[in-house]
């Protein structure tokens, strides 16, 4: 791997440098208790580095560089050669492998707060290494963190511990997966960084001030992005951006669709650039368009996307299975929003109430509920259609050619532009027919249609999320509770209710309560 | 020129009448006692204020403002209203009250204790000294006539009276009169004259009247003494009680008389009849008419205490006793039958009505109130309205979904908790509170199918019958082991411990017997334990659909056919139970119903009216079966059986009302799609597609039969694959059957076109299929069908018409009429806002207040200051006198002693 040898390289420079202001300081004083733990390091270091069985220096190393706070010299030795030792376990993949076990899992959290902090020494004390580390030593961490497995604990820590404490680590972190995500990756690795990438902190308003003194390690002066909320954007967009152009699993897409409006598009100093993503993922149909309408309805409010046929697009996805799906009442919330305009044609707004009334004979009581009102708001804002309730014909000859042959329904089903649908021309007889549903409630709803237009408009988040499970409770009571009326009994009690008792008395003629389920089923 | 102002006042005095001509003396004296004397001085009085107010205009201030023009909304009682005020007036009686009060309390300062005079009258100027004593004894007499307390039993004793020179002022009578000692002698002669005359103009006067007060002057000396109040009364009322004791008497003794023929009576029929009675022995008769009443009535007491004592409870019996009421003419069989029909038609009615969702006309105003009060709640409880509320729609909070009811298409769950848990919690049961019967009635064995109770006219076996039917009824049964007793159980724990030896063949024999053991006729208790009974059938159906391998359905209908008409007594206790059941479903296995549940919703279908637009137990019903087609998983064949039986009993439901179920139509396409041999061309299905988890398609490769579906293949899947091939054809050619019924069901739908046009070509699909000969059996079924459906779209199209929904009478615009204040007033204040007008009034009226007290604080201060100047100033004087006198008294003494001295000088000198 090119980043092994990268780091290596470093690190001679690292130890090269480090041999200057040492001989320096040893002339000073105290030379030899200094030049004792300097060969110690060493030697322990070089142990490590001989056989696995020395890993146990790691932790002599980590006690020295805890120990004496108080003198500065041995630590930064004790720092350095501490890097090199993580740096040569981390090129080993030692890191991401020892995490298999449990015990194992501390030492790989404590690897990763000493490199952090191996790579903030880095950084501080080698004037010009900045770059050099950051696509150096950090890519080595973020790849892995990225690749360990079962690594969510070591994830989890480094999300909270640095990533959302310290801006200028999350920066280099969207540089680092924008990088490695250029790539083509396996599912679950993208899967790990959507994660990772989701869980960032909320993208910073305009108004946020980039405090350089927080950052975790000395910033570099030249790198102006650094410092400004645009730069910290621009690395974020980019990191989603390549995300997004990576090979995604259907049940990602739409994950990611489903968080694109409150946590990705913040992040996104040019929206627009999820144009292809969602209008790709609008034209796929199902349950994925549904998503992305929230996400594209977005950029045409705000970005000025111009979606030529949204509207027919949106026709089309009234299927037969959107009433059934999960996302009905999201997709009935943003229907609201975009049949609201009082601008829209009024042909286009009756194919939409003619579909709806369709879909509605096939649809759960909880479905009806909903389309009922919102049918009544389109109503209520667009008169003209009203002729779907109330048609009287003026045309003598017309009328008489209805009364012989019946009224043919003008609407056309299988045409795909909401305006020419001619549904306009049609009736409701579906809602009407379903005003003698099974379900009382549902039966009272559909009867507004044929009641007078008294009230402004329903709220329709009332009537959304009613469910099967709602409806039976609501009937039945989660405990026993007196019922409030004496409930009315059959008065005749059936001869029969499975056998064919007592049928010759009837002249061998089954007819009466319950003679279907005995026409179908033999109970014997 | 007027005349002079003293000519003036003259004229005036003599109008008013205060000076006129004099009075004779009797004429004053009778004023002065008629109290018009008082009167007159008040009118006096009145009539002088008046005439000086007139003589001095300086005391009537006019009006601060000048009047104004005449308006017309102005109103007239202001303008008419008194033009002036009377500065002097006010001032001079604030001053006295003034004096009254504050002065009062100025002088009593700074001191303790002092005299109240609350003797009546002392203050009031317009009563005479007569006057005021006559007013104090009354009103002292009046006292001891009102008995204040009720209880105060020494009210003659303790109480307090009126006393003059220590002598009581009573009118007992014993009372010594004043005049009677020999203290006054002889000295007051002309009052000793005097005394005569008056006490005769007093007898005179006060002849008749009651209240006459008698002072009580020489009472002694009258030979016959007027009676006082009292003792009238007493009189009276001892009249009164003699008389009517006498009366009493009087009656008794008719009433005796009476008695006496009464006992002759039968005497007289028996003489009617032509038959002589025996002579009974004549009772010894009493002289009781010269004897004393009482002692009468003494003697016949022992004997009219028996006759008493019988009589009242005679009279007791009768009054519990019910009227007799003519019964009704015993009806030929033809009105028998005629009523018969009328009832059947009335509640005919009754369930369409319930059906169309119109109330019943007795329940509607219960209905209304409940209504009201439903939602008066909900206003309270939320202030934001939920449309959805109106339509019975609440959001409640539910709790957490159970992850199997999953409503998506896309990942559908599949539930696999079939695991039945009996959520019955047993309870404690004690042997020792099963009541030990005592009736060990038996009835005949069969029950008469005709009736509604299905254990009528067996339930209270005669004595004597009971032995014959039970020798009977043993026969019968085939097995002696069958007990004739059994306690009602109290759970169905017991119950089946009740049932453990019993086969089930005897099982509604059992039931029968429980029923009849425990009617609620033989005992109160028994109805509550019939209920509970009733709810235990229920939960046993479930369990032995569930339980038992084959259960018998002759049994289970049976067992259903008395929980229905156990429901015609116990509605509430049977629809808790149904309820129950369907709560248990919705809660643990809404998406994979068992075989107890299909029986249950079965028996639901014919305990209930399934019909009604609305039913505590049929709706919820309606939804678990609604959801489980909407929701269930398809896994296998045996799903598909389950969900065949479900989408049947959907059809018996709707058989009578006719309504329509999406959930329906939705699964039997499903199904047959799932099932057919070949897949639909995936074209644009208008119901949503649910693919079965595992491939349950009709295999085109052997030959099928179709046979009808048995309750059994619910509970058990057929391992052969031949089998289970002839059960998948079979459940095509169920699924086609149900859609040719559900056909004919809403033929009459507006939207039967939109419906059926998918069923048709599913259909079509199907038969497509079926042209393999393999199929050949079920083809002419499927082209029946289709048929049946093209003429049912064909009538359906002729009949369409475009919608008119709303005829309605057009919306009157809304209209603003101004509010128009009639007789309307500038001066008054018209704040719409109630509350603001409130505090504007309070506001108003507290500055009054303030202004008011403040200035009445001010002239109290400018009062007291006034005082204490002219008690100074008094003072001063005083003391200026007595420094005048002692000065002058000191000057003459000094004079006289000048004088004395000038006097010595000069007789000194004189002497010299």
């Amino acid at each position: 791997m090119p980043s092994i040898t990268d780091s290596s390289s470093k690190k001679r420079k690292v130890t090269k440098s480090t041999g200057a202001p040492s001989s320096k300081r040893r002339a000073v004083a105290e030379e030899d208790v200094f030049s004792e733990t300097l060969s110690k390091v060493q030697q322990l270091e070089e142990q490590i580095a001989e056989s696995r069985k020395y890993y146990n220096n790691i932790a002599t190393l980590l006690t020295m560089l805890n120990a004496d706070n108080s003198a500065k010299k041995p630590e930064l030795a004790v720092a350095v050669s501490l890097c090199r030792v993580f740096s040569r376990l981390m090129a080993a993949g030692n890191l991401s492998e020892s995490s298999r076990d449990a015990e194992n899992e501390k030492i790989v959290v404590t690897a990763l707060t000493l490199s952090m902090r191996l790579m903030k020494e880095t950084v501080s004390h080698f004037e010009g290494a900045n770059s050099s580390v950051w696509s150096g030593l950090f890519r080595n961490i973020i790849e892995a963190l990225v690749e360990a497995r079962d690594g969510e604990e070591v994830r989890g820590e480094f999300l909270t511990k640095f990533v959302k404490e310290y801006e200028d680590i999350r920066f280099h972190t969207f540089a680092q997966i924008a990088d490695y995500a250029a790539t083509r990756r396996k599912a679950d690795i993208m899967e790990i960084l959507i994660s990772l990438l989701s869980a960032c902190d909320e993208a910073p308003g305009s108004d946020h001030q980039i405090d350089v003194e927080s950052f975790f390690a000395v910033a570099d002066p030249n790198n102006k992005r650094l410092r400004t909320v645009h730069g910290h954007k621009r690395r974020a967009q980019d990191a989603w951006l390549a995300i997004l152009r990576n090979n995604l699993s259907q049940a990602q897409r739409k994950a990611l669709l489903r968080i694109m409006v409150h946590t990705i598009e913040p992040w996104f100093t040019r929206p627009e650039l999820l144009m292809d993503f969602l209008t790709d993922s609008y034209n796929e149909g199902g349950a994925t368009s549904l998503l992305a309408l929230s996400g594209l309805f977005y950029l045409i409010q705000e970005k000025n996307l111009d979606y030529p046929q949204f509207y027919a697009k949106l026709y089309s996805l009234l299927d037969a299975d959107l009433l059934h799906s999960k996302h009905r009442s999201r997709f009935f919330r943003l229907l609201n929003t975009f049949l609201a305009s009082t601008h829209l044609p009024a042909t286009l707004v009756a194919s939409f109430i003619k579909r709806l009334s369709r879909l509605a004979l096939n649809a759960p009581p909880s479905a009806i509920v909903v389309i009922v009102p919102f049918m009544y708001n389109l109503f209520k804002s667009h008169p003209t259609c009203t002729f779907m309730m109330h048609r009287e014909i003026r045309d003598k000859d017309f009328a008489a050619d209805i009364e012989k042959e019946g009224y043919e329904d003008p609407f056309d089903p299988l045409e795909a532009d909401p305006t020419r649908t001619n549904a306009i021309e049609s009736s409701i007889w579906e809602i009407e027919s379903l005003q003698s549903h099974y379900h009382p409630n549902v039966a009272a709803i559909a009867k507004i249609i044929s009641e007078q237009f008294t009230k402004q408009a329903y709220n329709l988040e009332d009537f959304l999320d009613h469910t099967y499970q709602g409806m039976v409770q609501g009937e039945l009571g989660t405990g026993e509770k007196p019922l409030r009326k004496t409930p009315v009994v059959e008065y005749q009690i059936p001869k029969r209710i499975f056998t064919d008792r007592l049928l010759q008395e009837d002249g061998g003629v089954d007819s009466g309560a319950g003679c279907f389920m005995r026409g179908f089923w033999d109970f014997s | 020129m007027p005349p002079s102002q003293l000519k003036q006042l003259k004229a005036s005095l003599r109008e008013t009448g205060v000076l006129g001509p004099q009075q004779s003396k009797k004429q004053k004296r009778q004023n002065a006692k008629s109290g018009v004397g008082a009167q007159n001085r008040n009118q006096r009085n009145a009539a002088l204020q008046a005439i000086r107010d007139r003589f001095n205009p300086f005391e009537i201030r006019p009006t601060a403002t000048r009047s104004k023009f005449e308006t017309t909304t102005r109103d007239d009682a202001k303008s008419t209203k008194a033009t002036g005020r009377r500065p002097g007036v006010t001032k001079s009686l604030g001053e006295e009250r003034r004096r009254t009060t504050l002065l009062q309390e100025m002088n009593s300062r700074n001191k303790v204790g002092g005299l109240v005079d609350r003797r009546f009258g002392e203050n009031d100027p317009t009563m005479t000294p007569e006057e005021r004593a006559a007013e104090r004894f009354a009103r002292e007499s009046q006292k001891k006539m009102r008995k204040e307390s009720m209880f105060n039993l020494e009210e003659d004793e303790e109480e307090f009276q009126l006393t003059h020179m220590g002598q009581s002022l009573t009118l007992d009578g014993t009372a010594v009169d004043d005049f009677d000692g020999g203290d006054l002698g002889g000295a007051e002669s002309d009052n000793d004259e005097e005394a005569p005359r008056k006490r005769k103009r007093v007898g005179e006067d006060d002849e008749d009247d009651e209240d006459f007060i008698d002072f009580g002057e020489d009472g002694e000396a009258q030979p016959e003494r007027k009676k006082s109040k009292a003792e009238v009364m007493k009189e009276v009322i001892a009249k009164s009680k003699f008389h009517k004791a006498e009366r009493q008497q009087a009656k008794e003794d008719d009433d005796d008389l009476r008695e006496e023929l009464d006992k002759e009576l039968p005497d007289l029929f028996a003489a009617l009849r032509g038959i002589k009675a025996p002579a009974k022995p004549e009772p010894p008769k009493q002289d009781l008419d010269t004897m004393n009443p009482e002692r009468a009535a003494m003697l016949r007491e022992p004997e009219g205490k028996d006759s008493e004592k019988e009589y009242d409870q005679r009279l007791k019996q009768l009054t519990f006793d019910k009227r007799s009421k003519p019964t009704d003419r015993t009806k030929t069989e033809e009105e028998k039958v005629e009523e018969e029909a009328q009832r059947l038609k009335k509640l005919e009615e009754d369930r369409q009505r319930r059906m169309r969702g119109e109330q019943l006309s007795d329940e509607e105003e219960e209905q209304e109130s409940d209504k009201d009060s439903f939602f008066q709640g909900e206003g309270d409880e939320e202030s934001e309205v939920d449309d959805a509320a109106a339509f019975g729609l609440h959001t409640q909070s539910y709790e957490p979904r159970p992850e199997l009811a999953v409503e998506d298409e896309d990942d559908f769950v599949i539930d696999d908790d079939l695991v039945e848990t009996r959520s019955n919690v047993s309870l404690s049961v004690d042997e020792s509170d099963m009541e030990e019967e005592e009736v060990s009635g038996e009835e005949d064995g069969e029950e008469s199918d005709e009736e509604d109770e299905l254990i009528n006219g067996m339930t209270l076996p005669t004595a004597g019958s009971a032995t014959t039917s039970t020798a009977v009824q043993v026969n019968q049964t085939a097995d002696g082991k069958l007990a004739f007793t059994y306690p009602c159980p109290e759970n169905h724990e017991e119950f089946l411990e009740i049932i453990e030896n019993v086969s089930g063949q005897d099982l509604p024999t059992v039931i029968q017997r429980i029923r009849a053991l425990h009617h609620p006729r033989l005992h109160p208790d028994n109805k509550a334990k019939l209920g509970r009974f009733a709810e235990i059938l229920v939960e046993h159906v479930a369990y032995m659909a569930n339980e038992l391998a084959e259960p018998s359905f002759s049994i289970i209908e049976n067992i259903l056919r008395h929980v229905h008409s156990l429901a015609k007594t116990h509605p509430i206790n049977v629809a808790m139970a149904f309820r129950a059941r369907l709560r248990e479903i919705s809660e643990d296995r809404p998406l994979s119903l068992l075989p107890g549940d299909l029986v249950v919703l079965t028996g639901v279908s014919t305990v209930f009216p399934t019909s009604d637009h609305f039913h505590s137990v049929t709706t919820p019903a309606h939804l678990c079966l609604a959801r489980f087609l909407g929701q269930c998983s398809l896994n296998g064949v045996s799903d598909f059986v389950t969900g065949a039986f479900a989408s049947s009993l959907c059809l018996q439901y709707q058989s009578v009302a006719k309504r329509y179920m999406p959930e329906f139509i939705n699964y039997t396409l499903n199904a047959l799609c799932n099932l057919a041999p070949l897949d639909m061309p995936a074209k644009h299905l208008a119901f949503p597609l649910r693919k079965a988890q595992q491939s349950v398609k009709l295999a085109p490769t052997k030959k099928v039969m179709s046979r009808k579906l048995q309750f059994r293949d619910v509970k058990t899947v057929p391992s052969d694959a031949q089998a289970q091939e002839d059960l998948k054809f079979s459940l095509i050619s169920l699924y086609v059957s149900l859609l040719d019924t559900a056909s004919d069901l809403w033929a009459d739908k507006s939207a039967f076109i939109e419906i059926f046009t998918p069923i048709h070509s599913v259909l079509t699909h199907i038969r497509q299929c079926f042209k393999n000969k393999l199929f050949a059996a079920g083809r002419d079924h499927v082209q029946a069908t289709i048929d049946k459906i093209d003429s049912h779209l064909a009538q359906s199209r002729l009949a369409r018409r475009p919608l008119l929904l709303h005829n309605h009478r057009p919306l009157a615009i809304k209209s603003a009429i101004p509010k128009f204040e009639e007789n309307f007033n500038p001066d008054k204040h018209y704040d719409p806002d109630r509350e603001r007008a409130e505090n504007n009034r309070l506001k108003a009226e507290y500055k009054r207040e303030k202004k008011g007290a403040m200035r009445e604080l001010r002239k109290d201060a400018s009062f007291i200051a006034r005082e204490k100047l002219r008690e100074k100033k008094e003072r001063d004087a005083e003391y200026e006198k007595k420094y005048k006198r002692l000065i002058a008294e000191i000057q003459s003494e000094e004079g006289r002693a000048a004088n004395e001295y000038e006097r010595e000088k000069r007789e000194r000198a004189g002497k010299r």
